[in-house]
C-alpha cells in the first residue's frame, strides 16, 4: 500500500435498539429487539479507486455507507472506526460532523426526484452546497459556480437550469444536478449509494460515465453501493461483498468474477440474470391450424389527456400478436408506453383507437356478460406486490378472489384450490392465513401469481413481475414462472425493462420508444442482431456482469 | 396561469350563481312568504297583497328570480325589516371589522401554530408533544362560546385588565382607538384556530421529516435548524395555505360566536341579531357574502399555493 486510504473503515458495527431503551454496546449478546445491522466491517478505498459494495437488501451496506457521515438515526448503536483523511468521524460532535458532510464525504442519493427538495430550484440546492462550506462565498459567486459545476456534470444549458425546479427536470439530469451538488466542494470521498438505480439503462451508462470521468479528474476515493452486478463490473476496481451485515468476500473486480471464493459470491453471481443467445428451454408447442392468437393488437392508440388540454400519446399505433403458449418479452425505458399496452390489452385503458383481439374474441366493445367472460381466461401480475395484495385480507382470500367473483366452486373447492395454487408455487399452504406484511418481498410475488393462475388463464400480462426483488429471488421467482409456463401453457405478455430477463423467459421480443414499436422478432435476433439504431443502443447500454468483456462493450457502446 | 385563473373564475363564477339560486329559493320558502315577515302575524289578506304587488312578489318565481339578480348586480340586497336600512350597506359597515376580527385572529393564530407545530413534529412522542398535544385539544374542543366567557372571567373580572366589551366604535379608527377591547376576542378566535392549523403543521413536519430531501441536505452538511426552518417549513406551508382558504368560512361561523358574546360590531352579531328578529333580508345577504367569502378563499389558495410549491405552478401554467 503506496497510498493512505482517503477512507478507512475499521471493524465497524451498527445496531439498532428497538424502541427507547436502545441497549448498551453493540457487542452485548443480548439478542431480543437489538438488530444488528453491521457486523464487524472493514473497508479501504485509497484516492482514486473505486470500490463497490454489493450485497442484496438487509445486508447493510447502505447502513455502512450512511455511517460514514454520521447519517443514521439515534437509535443506532455505532462503535469500530471511520477514517477520513486520518480524522475518526465516529468521534466527531454534531458541529464537526457537518463541516465533513459535503465537504470532505459527499454522497448522491437513488432516487433524485425525492433525494432534491421539490421547493427550491436546482441553482439554489447547488449554491447551497457551496455557501455552506464555503464561507466568504457571495450568492452571486456560488451561482456562478454552481453554473460551472452543472456543465462540468455534462448539463447543457446550465445557466438556464439553474433557475428551474427538481420536476422540471428528467430523471437523468436530476442525477447529474445531484452528483454536481455532491462534487461541489471537491470531496475526497463520493459515496453513491444506488445511484443508477432509478434510471433507465440508457441513463444509468451516462451516469456511470460521468462518476469514472469525475473519479479520473479529481482524484476522488469512491464507495459505490449497488445491488446490480453489471454496474459492479461496470465501475469497481474492488468489489466488497456484503451478506447480513459482514463481509463475505473482497478482491479485486476481475478475480470476483473470474473466481468467486465465498459460497454466497458464488450463489449470487449465478442468481444474475445473463445475456446470452439460445438459453430460453426449447418448449415447442404445435399451433393448431386456424387457432386463434391469445392477443392480438391492431394499430393500437392510447392517448391521455395532457397539459393544458393537449393529448398525449402513449401508445402510438402499437400492432403485436402473441400465439396461444407464447411468451413475449417487451421492452423499453421508462415513459416508453409498455405498461400501457399491458392495461390496455386486458381492457384496463381504453384504446383512442385501434383494435385488441383476446383470444380470438374483440375486447374493445365488448360489455358487461362478455367483458367479463373474457376477462376471466386472463390474469395479470404486477410489479410490486406488496401495494397489489390488499393488506386487509389473507393470503387465502387473495388468492381465492378470483374465484370468488366469478363464482367458481364452493367454498371447500375453493379451498382445496388455494392449497394446490400454494403448492405450485413453492409455498407451504399453511401461509394462507398469513397476511401480506407478514410475508417476504419474493413471497408475496409468488402469491401474485398463484392469484394470476388461479383460473387457469389462457393469457397473462407480468408486467416488471421481478423488479422489485433481489437477484436470488428474483432468480427463484422467474425459475418457477418458467417452470409454471411450461406445465400450464399459457400465453404471456411480459413487459420488463431488463433485457437480461427477457432473454431468460422470452420466445419473441418486441421493444418499445416513446410509445412506438421499433422492432420485433424472434428472441436471438433482436437481443443479438438487433436491426434498429435504438435497439442497438438499448443492448449495449445494459452493463453486463463481467468485467472484460463489460469494457469492450463499452468501448463499443462509446462509439455507437 | 392566466388560463388557470381564467379557468378557476369561471368555476367561481358558477359556484356564486348556484348559492344566488338556493339563497332566492331559501327567500320565498319563508313561511307565509316576506309580506309575513315583514307586516307581522296581523296583517290581513289585502295588506298582503298589496305589498306582495307593490314588490313584485305576486309575479312568476323566475322573473323574480331576474329582479333578485339585477338588484344583486347592482349591490342591492334588499331592505331590512327592522333596521330601516339597506342590507348592503348594513354588510358594508360590518364587513371590514369581521375582517379585522377574524384576520388578526387567524395570523395570531398562525404565528403561534407554525413554530408550534414544527416544533412538535422534531420532538415527536416526547413528553412536551405529549403535553402540548393535550393543551391543543382542549383548546380545540372547547366551545368558542364558552372559552370567550371564561377569558371574560378570568381577564376581566378576576383580574379586572381588559374590558368585557368590544369597542363600539363606527369606524375602524375608533376600533383601533380602542384596542385593548380587541385583545380578548382575537384571544377567542385565536385559540381554537391554533388547534387546526399546529397538528396541520405538525403532521406536515413528520411527513417531510421522512423524505429523502432531508437526508440529502444534511449530508450536504446543513445544520439541524436549517433543515428544519428552510427546507422542510417551505415544503410543510402547503397544506397549511390550503387549509387557510378553506378555513374562511369556519372563521366566519367563529365570529359569529365571539361577536355576539363580546358584543363586537361585525358581521356576526349582525347575522346573530338578525336570526333573533327572523330578519330574512339580512340573513340571507349574510349567507350570500359568506358564500362568496368561501369561493373567493379557495381561489387565492390556490394561488397562493402556486407561489409556494414549484410543482402546483408547473401544474397550472
Amino acid at each position: 500500500m503506496t497510498e493512505s486510504p482517503a477512507l478507512a473503515i475499521r471493524d465497524l458495527r451498527v445496531s439498532f435498539g428497538n424502541g427507547g431503551n436502545g441497549g448498551n454496546g453493540a457487542n452485548g449478546g443480548d439478542g431480543g429487539d437489538i438488530v444488528r445491522a453491521v457486523d464487524g466491517v472493514t473497508i479501504d478505498v485509497r484516492p482514486g479507486e473505486i470500490v463497490a459494495v454489493v450485497g442484496e437488501s438487509g445486508s447493510g451496506k447502505s447502513v455502512t455507507s450512511m455511517s460514514t457521515l454520521g447519517l443514521l438515526p439515534r437509535t443506532a448503536e455505532v462503535s469500530g472506526s471511520i477514517q477520513v483523511g486520518g480524522v475518526d468521524v465516529t468521534t466527531l460532535d454534531a458541529g464537526r460532523l457537518r463541516a465533513i458532510r459535503g465537504a470532505e464525504v459527499a454522497m448522491v442519493f437513488q432516487e433524485p426526484m425525492t433525494a432534491l427538495n421539490p421547493a427550491f430550484t436546482v441553482g439554489w440546492q447547488v449554491a447551497e452546497a457551496l455557501r455552506l462550506h464555503i464561507e466568504d462565498m457571495s450568492k452571486k459567486q456560488a451561482y456562478d459556480r454552481a453554473a460551472e459545476l452543472l456543465a462540468m456534470v455534462g448539463i447543457r444549458d446550465a445557466r438556464r437550469r439553474l433557475d428551474q425546479f427538481p420536476h422540471e427536470l428528467s430523471g437523468g439530469l436530476r442525477q447529474r444536478v445531484m452528483i454536481a451538488m455532491a462534487i461541489a466542494c471537491e470531496p475526497k470521498v463520493l459515496i453513491a449509494d444506488e445511484a443508477t438505480t432509478a434510471l433507465d439503462v440508457t441513463v444509468q451508462a451516462e451516469i456511470l460515465d460521468l462518476l469514472r470521468d469525475l473519479r479520473t479528474r479529481f482524484g476522488m476515493a469512491m464507495l459505490v453501493i449497488t445491488h446490480n452486478m453489471g454496474v459492479v463490473a461496470d465501475i469497481a476496481d474492488r468489489v466488497v461483498v456484503m451478506y447480513q451485515g459482514k463481509v463475505v468476500e473482497q478482491a479485486t473486480v476481475e478475480d470476483l468474477f473470474a473466481r468467486p471464493r465465498a459460497d454466497y459470491t458464488k450463489k449470487l453471481l449465478t442468481s444474475v440474470p445473463r445475456l446470452a443467445p439460445g438459453q430460453r428451454r426449447a418448449r415447442t408447442r404445435a399451433r393448431e391450424q386456424g387457432e386463434a392468437p391469445a392477443l392480438a393488437l391492431d394499430n393500437l392508440v392510447v392517448e391521455f389527456r395532457g397539459k393544458g388540454g393537449g393529448t398525449n400519446r402513449a401508445v402510438d399505433e402499437v400492432s403485436l400478436t402473441i400465439g396461444r403458449g407464447e411468451v413475449l418479452g417487451l421492452v423499453g425505458e421508462s415513459g416508453s408506453g409498455k405498461s400501457t399496452v399491458g392495461r390496455t390489452a386486458i381492457g384496463l385503458i381504453k384504446p383512442a383507437s385501434g383494435a385488441v383481439r383476446l383470444l380470438g374474441e374483440p375486447l374493445t366493445g365488448a360489455k358487461g356478460r362478455d367483458l367479463r367472460r373474457l376477462r376471466r381466461r386472463c390474469s395479470i401480475v404486477f410489479q410490486d406486490p406488496a401495494s397489489s395484495l390488499d393488506p386487509r385480507m389473507t393470503v387465502g382470500d387473495c388468492i381465492a378472489e378470483p374465484m370468488v367473483i366469478n363464482k367458481v366452486g364452493d367454498r371447500g373447492d375453493r379451498d382445496d384450490r388455494v392449497a394446490a395454487l400454494l403448492r405450485s408455487v413453492k409455498l407451504d399452504p399453511a401461509v394462507r392465513s398469513r397476511y401480506p406484511h407478514e410475508l417476504s418481498g419474493g413471497q408475496r410475488q409468488r402469491i401474485g401469481i398463484a392469484r394470476a393462475i388461479a383460473l387457469d388463464p389462457e393469457l397473462i400480462i407480468a408486467d416488471e413481475p421481478t423488479s422489485a426483488l433481489d437477484v436470488s429471488v428474483q432468480a427463484a421467482v422467474l425459475d418457477l414462472f418458467l417452470e409454471l409456463q411450461d406445465r400450464l401453457g399459457f400465453a404471456c405478455l411480459f413487459i420488463t425493462h431488463d433485457l437480461a430477463v427477457v432473454g431468460l423467459v422470452a420466445d419473441r421480443v418486441a421493444v418499445m420508444n416513446s410509445g412506438r414499436l421499433v422492432e420485433e422478432g424472434p428472441r436471438d435476433q433482436v437481443l443479438f442482431d438487433p436491426r434498429q439504431d435504438y435497439t442497438r443502443r438499448l443492448v449495449a447500454a445494459a452493463p453486463v456482469p463481467d468485467p472484460a468483456a463489460q469494457r469492450e462493450r463499452r468501448a463499443q457502446r462509446l462509439s455507437l | 396561469m392566466i388560463r388557470f385563473l381564467a379557468k378557476r373564475f369561471g368555476q367561481a363564477l358558477v359556484v356564486i350563481a348556484l348559492v344566488t339560486v338556493i339563497v332566492f329559493l331559501l327567500l320565498h320558502s319563508v313561511p307565509g312568504g316576506p309580506a309575513r315577515g315583514i307586516l307581522g302575524p296581523q296583517a290581513t289578506t289585502e295588506a298582503i297583497a298589496a305589498f306582495n304587488h307593490e314588490h313584485g312578489f305576486d309575479r312568476s318565481l323566475p322573473e323574480q328570480y331576474w329582479m333578485y339578480v339585477s338588484g344583486l348586480l347592482r349591490g342591492d340586497l334588499g331592505e331590512s325589516y327592522t333596521l330601516n336600512q339597506s342590507v348592503s350597506s348594513l354588510i358594508g359597515q360590518r364587513i371590514p371589522k369581521t375582517l379585522v376580527l377574524t384576520g388578526l385572529s387567524t395570523l395570531l393564530a398562525l404565528l403561534i401554530a407554525i413554530p408550534l407545530g414544527v416544533w412538535q413534529g422534531r420532538r415527536r412522542k416526547g413528553l412536551a408533544d405529549y403535553a402540548i398535544t393535550t393543551l391543543v385539544f382542549i383548546g380545540y374542543a372547547t366551545p368558542v362560546f364558552f372559552l370567550a366567557l371564561i377569558l371574560v372571567i378570568v381577564f376581566a373580572e378576576k383580574i379586572p385588565i381588559l374590558p368585557v366589551q368590544a369597542p363600539q366604535a363606527e369606524t375602524l379608527a375608533g376600533l383601533f382607538a380602542d384596542s385593548r377591547g380587541l385583545i380578548l376576542p382575537i384571544l377567542a378566535g385565536a385559540i381554537a384556530s391554533v388547534a387546526v392549523f399546529s397538528r396541520y403543521m405538525r403532521s406536515a413536519v413528520l411527513d417531510n421529516l421522512a423524505e429523502d430531501y432531508v437526508r440529502t441536505a444534511r449530508a450536504k452538511g446543513a445544520s439541524e435548524r436549517r433543515v428544519v426552518w428552510l427546507h422542510i417549513m417551505r415544503n410543510s406551508l402547503t397544506p397549511i395555505i390550503a387549509m387557510l382558504g378553506y378555513q374562511l368560512p369556519v372563521l366566519f361561523s367563529g365570529a359569529l360566536i365571539t361577536e355576539s358574546v363580546f358584543n363586537y360590531p361585525g358581521m356576526g352579531l349582525l347575522f346573530w341579531n338578525a336570526a333573533q328578529t327572523s330578519d330574512f333580508p339580512i340573513l340571507l345577504g349574510s349567507v350570500l357574502v359568506i358564500a362568496v367569502a368561501t369561493v373567493v378563499g379557495s381561489l387565492i389558495a390556490d394561488i397562493l399555493q402556486a407561489f409556494v410549491d414549484p410543482r402546483v405552478r408547473g401544474a397550472i401554467t
